[in-house]
């Protein structure tokens, strides 16, 4: 046996790697880009907010607008986000557990909203019960107004949100199959059962993960809502539309204030997004299971 | 396809899940779509076309295409770097990155909206340096540029870094082994690998961008014929009660859409007819 | 080519892959590496490719040192256990790519490019699937047109990592002749990786039994059929 070692030439290098320079050309080009595009904006949202001290940042979100604004888009997350959650639960148990016929129709037209333009969906609710439809009329009529109403802003966030939860959940379901469901069948569980006890155990981290997306886009939306709400103080203006309020009368510091808060959801979001991929990546889509 | 339109099955639940998807799907979604087709139905195409067929109204759906189009190529460089960088690279800070890059999925476009204005007005901290080389960003069509730039970000990277992650390390092993030279393996063998993919991401970003309204509209400007973009248009309209020409709008910007989801599909439908593989 | 392995070994962080290593080839023998996973064979393999730089020894190609030659300088025909086929080319242009990827002054001209990738798969006998994806063609077929490509380069040595390993038996005992006469065709210096003793014995010149990260012995197949070297290697060829 030979002890000498053969000192390791420079120009070695595995097949499957870029040169150091080039390697680090890029990571700097990726830091650069994502700083200029990504950071600076966020970094913008805080700086603005607090420009006049926290005091006044904080003073700002007390005002009455601002409240009623929290209190609506909370109320808006608290209908839709679970109303898009059943949804998604549901379509993607009919998807997964069934074979029919037209099922990759279905999937498009579930996708449909993440194409759509938010003011398009906008529009498109103000045609279907705006006052001077048929349906809208009638519904007015009646005392049940939904557009420039809370019902329309219910309806513009569950559309733009719509697809969330369902296209998180499909391809996980597909993966985990029907085996477990059918062995519960076998032993005699009911339906219910079945779905409580071993269907939901296995999706629930990608249901969260779906839920947690479809709150962080239904506290956010702006262009959907903006369209369907008339954006009246007060009443129908969510914390969105009340930033663009805020900002067009100059009232800077209180427009990124509120909008500082919504940053800060999004970052909670991605903290909890991120948390989830590191702990539970084997229990959600796009990742493999065993 | 033959057969049944739904299979037998054991399993429950299907009259329930069925009922819930179906009528959900049709009233918040197909309907109000729907609703928008009607109207376009009983306004008429040669109504259609008159609106659509002026001057501020075809300069707005340019100027959103063209941006958009713009904004997704450079998302289409910028997301490959990017998830290659993140894919194959390890260095301090890179789960930062990769968190960050889905913030513009994250953020609320009007938040964003407000921040790039903020960021590239002549006062901002970007817009100064821009100005002193007489640059002007923002209500300029570059600020548009840039705000569909960021909401168009994480869609290339997204769809190419699983991609990225399943390529066989042999294969690259096995061109260099031919005698290929790391360049020539990029070129020749990841870049064709990781194409329909990116084509997708970028379908989506340039669909995304066509369709924004909330982070442009503040860094706009929104000057008729110069940097005003096609979903304000529809905003004027209605805010005019002119529920005709916005629908007008509205049909082809949904018309638009559908040819962004025939591409991305036929996309998907070549890439697999072609490698067996999405 | 004559290969000389002179006291390579290879450790990753502090795993010992390979023991130092000694081992010549000589010039046109068909050589199997026979071991159990773990033994380091397709370590050494992949050292000879120049796909890994040992931790410590010398490469030699007859006589002359080439531990220092890069994957691309190297000019070994590498077939790979998945045969990592370019999925997106065509089988003519997997084939073709080799020539494809030289500097313009030593490429060879279109028309003499597909002349050469003709005669490669009449050579595989498979001369019609030239315009076929690998996505199209069957286990057995991949594994030869992976060889051909491997061939196109002129490669000075041809190095195959379990060439055999994801086949069925059937198909495996067919294409072992195949490669027994491309072998004898172009009389290339061949080695081989295999844990499958009968595969070995069967086609190979020169056996090397490897356990470890060491050798345990090497010899002709009805030598070391005959004379087993150690406990390990009587245990293992009777398996």
């Amino acid at each position: 046996m030979s002890d000498a070692t053969v000192s390791r030439p420079v120009r070695f290098r595995a097949a499957t790697e870029e040169s150091p320079a080039t390697r680090w050309t890029l990571i700097a080009v990726a830091v650069v880009g994502l700083g200029i595009l990504v950071f600076a904006p966020l970094v913008t949202v805080f700086v603005m907010a607090l420009a006049d001290g926290v005091v006044a940042s904080l003073e700002s979100l007390t005002h009455k607008d601002a409240r009623e604004a929290i209190r609506l888009t909370l109320t808006i997350a608290a209908i839709s986000v679970p109303l898009n959650a059943i949804f998604g639960v549901a379509a993607a148990w009919f998807i997964t557990k069934f074979d029919f016929r037209g099922k990759a129709f279905l999937i498009t037209l579930i996708d449909l909203p993440f194409s759509v333009s938010p003011v398009v969906a906008g529009l498109c609710i103000v045609l279907m019960f705006g006052t001077n439809s048929l349906v809208g009329g009638w519904l007015v009529a009646q005392g049940y107004p939904i557009v420039f109403a809370m019902p329309g802003i219910i309806l513009a966030t569950m559309f733009v949100t719509f697809p969330f939860v369902a296209r998180e959940l499909i391809p996980v379901m597909i993966e985990q199959g029907r085996a477990e469901e059918e062995a519960a069948l076998t032993l005699g569980a009911g339906g219910w059962r079945v779905f409580w006890t071993v269907t939901l155990p296995n999706i629930r981290w990608a249901l969260l993960y779906g839920v947690l997306l479809c709150n962080a886009r239904a506290m956010g939306e702006f262009g959907a809502v903006a369209v369907v709400s008339g954006k009246i103080r007060g009443q129908t203006a969510t914390i969105p539309t009340t930033i663009e309020m805020l900002y067009q009368e100059y009232l800077s510091v209180a427009a990124f204030t509120l909008a500082a808060v919504l940053a800060l959801l999004a970052l909670v979001t991605l903290v909890l997004k991120t948390l989830l991929e590191l702990r539970h990546a084997d229990e959600l889509a796009a990742t493999h299971r065993h | 396809m033959k057969g049944p339109v739904i299979h037998r099955s054991p399993m429950p639940g299907l009259g329930l899940s069925m009922g819930i998807t179906i009528t959900m799907l049709s009233l918040v979604v197909l309907l109000p779509i729907g609703a928008l087709l009607m109207k376009g139905a009983n306004y008429g195409l040669a109504g259609i076309w008159e609106t659509v067929n002026r001057e501020r109204v075809w300069t707005a759906l340019f100027l959103s295409f063209r941006l958009s189009l713009f904004a997704a190529t450079l998302n289409l460089v910028f997301g490959v770097l990017l998830a290659w960088v993140l894919v194959r690279y390890r260095f301090p800070g890179r789960r930062i990155l990769d968190a960050a890059v889905d913030l513009p999925f994250a953020l609320p476009t009007a938040v964003a909206g407000i921040a790039l204005t903020a960021l590239y007005a002549p006062k901002g901290a970007f817009g100064q340096l821009a100005a002193e080389i007489g640059w002007k960003i923002a209500y300029t069509q570059w600020g548009i540029f840039i705000a569909l730039v960021f909401v168009g970000l994480p869609f290339v990277a997204r769809t190419v870094q699983p991609v990225i992650e399943e390529i066989e390390r042999e294969v690259e092993e096995a061109s260099a082994t031919l005698g290929a030279s790391r360049l020539h393996t990029i070129r020749h063998v990841i870049l064709p690998m990781l194409l329909p993919a990116a084509l997708t991401g970028f379908a989506l970003a340039l669909a995304r961008a066509v369709g924004e309204y909330g982070s442009v509209i503040f860094i706009a400007g929104n000057i008729p014929l110069v940097t005003e973009i096609a979903p304000l248009l529809i905003i004027i309209q209605l805010e005019e009660f002119n529920y005709d020409a916005a629908a007008a709008i509205g049909i082809a910007m949904l018309l638009i859409s559908f040819a962004m989801l025939l591409l991305i599909n036929l996309i998907q439908v070549w890439s697999r007819r072609r490698i067996g593989y999405v | 080519m004559h290969i000389e392995i002179d006291e390579i070994s290879k450790s990753f962080g502090a795993t010992a892959a390979l023991n130092p290593v000694s081992l010549a080839i000589p010039s046109g023998a068909l050589v199997a590496l026979l071991g159990p996973s773990g033994s380091g064979k397709t370590t050494l393999l992949r050292i000879l490719g120049g796909l890994e730089y040992p931790t410590s020894g010398r490469v030699l190609f007859d006589g002359q040192d080439a531990t220092g030659l890069t994957v691309q300088e190297r000019r070994a025909g590498f077939v790979f256990q998945s045969y990592a086929l370019f999925r997106h080319m065509t089988v003519f242009d997997n084939i073709a790519y080799g020539l494809n990827a030289r500097p313009r002054a030593t490429r060879p001209q279109k028309a003499e490019i597909a002349r050469r990738v003709t005669k490669l798969l009449d050579l595989i006998q498979l001369p019609d699937i030239g315009a076929r994806y690998p996505s199209q063609l069957s286990g057995g077929q991949r594994q030869r047109v992976a060889l051909a490509r491997a061939l196109a380069i002129e490669p000075r040595m041809l190095l195959l990592d379990e060439p055999f390993g994801a086949l069925d038996a059937k198909v495996r005992k067919e294409l072992r002749q195949g490669l027994r006469d491309i072998h004898d065709t172009t009389g290339l210096t061949t080695v081989f990786v295999t844990h499958d003793q009968e595969e070995a014995m069967e086609l190979a010149d020169l056996v090397v039994v490897m356990s470890m990260g060491r050798i345990e012995q090497i010899g002709k197949p009805q030598d070391i059929r005959a004379r087993p070297a150690t406990p390990f290697v009587k245990d293992f060829i009777s398996a």
